[in-house]
């Protein structure tokens, strides 16, 4: 049942977020960026968007920054129907803190897999047991910039 | 549990649950997630090592079966149901 409310908010989160549905072209992507993240974006010279993070996949944002990247992780993991969301922060462990299992935490590593679109390995996975960590992952493997 | 067995089980745990995602049909996906979650946390505290064996080679069977399943019921497939999450346009 969590997974099926999370997939299905998963689905309706990027039209929330995003002001211009279905847009994915390079030019875009700079206002798309402003919009969204309302801390650190810093202008850029010219077009050196990297390429790799723009995902032509329609419905979905398609320029990360971290803010995006940490806010939707926390949000999905408020949808989590095991995680009571007042103890949740960026920092909270999922074993210590929240009280939950290895198996509970596999499930919340294949909703952000569902949530960014890419698949994240088991090793790399059972190493990510807070929400920092698993931001700093996405950040690490989308080469998003601040 | 040893340290393999453990490992063995987060797996097969991953490995079901997403090949479970690839069913078309709207009952079978939403059954095989749910029976997958329920039966691995019934299972947990399990400690003979035997039976842990026992129970992680049906799940290799279960695995298989699901992996056919969805195959031929993308083969096979239907409509969508209505209340099946469609990606709409916002107006």
């Amino acid at each position: 049942m969590a997974s099926r409310v999370l997939s299905s908010c998963v689905h309706r989160l990027p039209v929330a977020f995003a002001p211009l549905p279905r847009v994915s072209m390079l030019v875009a992507a700079q206002p798309f960026s402003t919009a969204l993240c309302s801390t650190g974006t810093r202008t850029r010279p010219g077009p050196s968007q990297p390429a790799a993070v723009l995902m032509q996949v329609p419905g979905r944002v398609t320029q990360l920054c971290r803010q995006y990247c940490e806010d939707h992780v926390l949000y999905i993991l408020k949808l989590y129907n095991k995680i009571e969301p007042e103890k949740l922060c960026i920092n909270s462990h999922f074993m210590k803190d929240l009280g939950l299992d290895r198996l509970d935490q596999v499930e919340i590593i294949m909703a952000m897999e569902d949530e960014f679109g890419f698949e994240i390995p088991d090793l790399d996975a059972e190493k990510l047991i807070c929400p920092q960590e698993i931001v700093d992952y996405i950040v690490d493997k989308k080469d998003v910039y601040e | 549990m040893t340290a393999s067995s453990r490992a063995q089980v987060l797996e097969l745990y991953r490995a079901m649950l997403r090949e479970s995602k690839r069913f078309s049909a709207y009952n079978c996906r939403t059954y095989a997630v749910r029976r997958i979650r329920d039966a691995f946390r019934e299972n947990k505290n399990v400690k003979d090592p035997v039976e842990i064996q026992t129970l992680l080679n049906k799940a290799k069977r279960d695995l298989g079966i699901i992996r056919r399943q969805v195959h031929t019921g993308q083969l096979y497939s239907t409509d969508k149901l209505i209340i099946e999450n469609q990606d709409m346009p916002r107006t």
